[in-house]
């Protein structure tokens, strides 16, 4: 057995986090606050819907990626004041009227055979998205010190994926001619779009900001 | 995407048969029961057990997508300022719980030999989820509808075992338990929302009888050796209900009995 009494690094030899990030804590929960607002009007959104769908496996998926979605939401509500935000309800909001627009286009469809463009806004727009920003903060963040938002980040990644995978799934169950095909294709097209004016969830630089183009090689 | 859905709108695929509540407790059939006869308690030995519970199992069914549409709805329906953040947390955990009870019941329609559609579906369960007043829609969710479940499922678990059947004991088992847990819910809501407000909560209570008698189906529902339903007193307390709210759905139950005529909803 090894000594005890023997010094040793607080880091195990395989863990390679380092202190530096790109986001403050003001930045950090800035981002937060976008998400919690996200992840509320998805919830809502999917809730609503389930009424509306006739086909029974997306109803019964809806119910359930509904409570994803709400647990989601919770976990970023909890993080605010942990980030010094004692008044949550002052950072849950849309980065942007952009992503207001986009929300109100994605929960637009109610008719009962409207269950492909729902679940193209939400499958083939929206969760795309949302995993690439939590994918940039996790990246971005850093290691240490936003320990608690990694942590709730991989959680929520981990739901997302899998949702998203599914939702792609009942898609391409449900799109069986050209012409649904088409529909399909116009629908993201559209949110496309919305989002895109929006810069994504957490408004421009959801991506992190542009890097400057490479200058070496350039002429002088 | 509208704020409240109407009962009729409800989506289903080409297999469901929608009937009107009315038209079900009206059934010509009924009469020709003779006067006075009630089936009894759900157990092996009542000749139609197994169509009986067939029946029963498809009613809980259609029971859990109308629960899951209406906690969706309830979901979606009401903004930050008329239901909190919090509850609407509680009714996306319901829909998760609902969704499955969805799964679980076709899953054991198939084990009982019945299939989506064999019976018709009428819509008076999600009718108590399209009041406009969330503390009163809570209260006729999340008290009466899922009070019922409670009832239901005890009556199923408690068929299972004497059938000697124990994939319907255990399902039912299981089930009960999430009841049990959102009729909690519903309780604890109703406490907090209505904490200086008692006149609304007087209201949301008397809501809640209003729907507790529709759900009583005359004495379908009831503690006589002859209700089919068995309330359900040491689950109901578990969650919530007082001896006294028992006693009363208990005597409005018997009441209606009496009073009506105890007519079978058929189909």
């Amino acid at each position: 057995m090894a000594d005890p009494a023997a010094p040793r690094s607080p880091f195990a030899p395989w863990d390679r986090r380092e202190l530096p990030g790109l986001f403050t804590v003001e930045e950090s929960a800035r981002r937060v606050g976008h998400y919690a607002w996200i992840e509320m009007r998805l919830f809502e959104a999917l809730g609503g819907w389930v009424a509306t769908v006739p086909e029974l496996d997306v109803k019964t998926t809806l119910g359930r990626h509904c409570y994803h979605h709400a647990w989601h939401a919770e976990l970023w509500h909890k993080r605010l004041p942990e980030l010094r935000e004692m008044r949550p309800e002052r950072l849950i909001a849309a980065p942007n009227a952009a992503l207001e627009a986009f929300v109100a286009a994605l929960t637009e469809p109610e008719a009962a055979d409207l269950t492909v463009e729902k679940l193209v806004g939400v499958f083939r727009v929206l969760l795309p998205r949302k995993i690439a920003a939590y994918t940039y903060h996790l990246a971005a963040t850093s290691r240490i010190t936003d320990g608690p938002t990694i942590r709730s980040l991989g959680f929520i990644l981990d739901d997302e994926t899998t949702d998203w995978r599914e939702g792609e799934m009942l898609l391409q169950s449900l799109i069986g001619t050209d012409e649904e095909v088409a529909r399909a294709a116009r629908r993201q097209a559209e949110l496309e779009v919305l989002i895109n004016r929006a810069g994504g969830i957490a408004g421009p630089g959801s991506l992190g900001a542009q890097p400057a183009p490479s200058t070496v090689g350039a002429p002088s | 995407m509208r704020k409240s859905f109407p009962a009729s709108d409800l989506a289903r695929d080409s297999r469901f048969r929608r009937a009107r509540t009315e038209d079900r407790f009206e059934d010509p059939r009924n009469e020709y029961l003779p006067q006075g006869r009630r089936p009894g308690k759900l157990t092996p030995e009542r000749p139609d057990a197994a169509h009986a519970a067939r029946q029963m199992m498809h009613g809980i069914f259609v029971g859990e997508i109308q629960a899951l549409e209406g906690a969706g709805r309830t979901v979606w329906d009401f903004d930050d300022t008329e239901a909190p953040f919090a509850l609407k947390l509680d009714m996306a955990r319901q829909c998760w719980d609902e969704a499955r009870h969805t799964e679980i019941s076709v899953k054991l329609g198939d084990w009982m030999g019945t299939g989506i559609g064999e019976f018709a579906e009428t819509a008076f369960l999600y009718q108590a989820a399209c009041n406009p007043d969330p503390v009163l829609r809570l209260t006729g969710v999340n008290r009466a509808l899922e009070g019922l479940a409670i009832d239901v499922f005890n009556t199923m678990r408690e068929f299972g075992q004497a059938c000697g059947d124990p994939v319907l004991e255990f399902c039912e088992d299981w089930m009960l338990a999430d009841e049990v847990t959102h009729v909690k819910m519903g309780s604890d809501w109703l406490r907090r929302l209505t904490e200086h407000d008692p006149e609304r909560r007087e209201r949301a209570l008397e809501f809640q009888r209003v729907v507790d008698k529709l759900f009583s189906f005359r004495g379908f529902r009831g503690e006589g050796e002859d209700s089919p339903i068995q309330l359900a007193r040491t689950f109901r307390k578990m969650a919530g209900f007082g001896d006294a709210e028992i006693d009363t759905i208990a005597a409005d139950a018997r009441d209606d009995a009496d009073e009506e005529g105890w007519k079978a909803p058929v189909g």
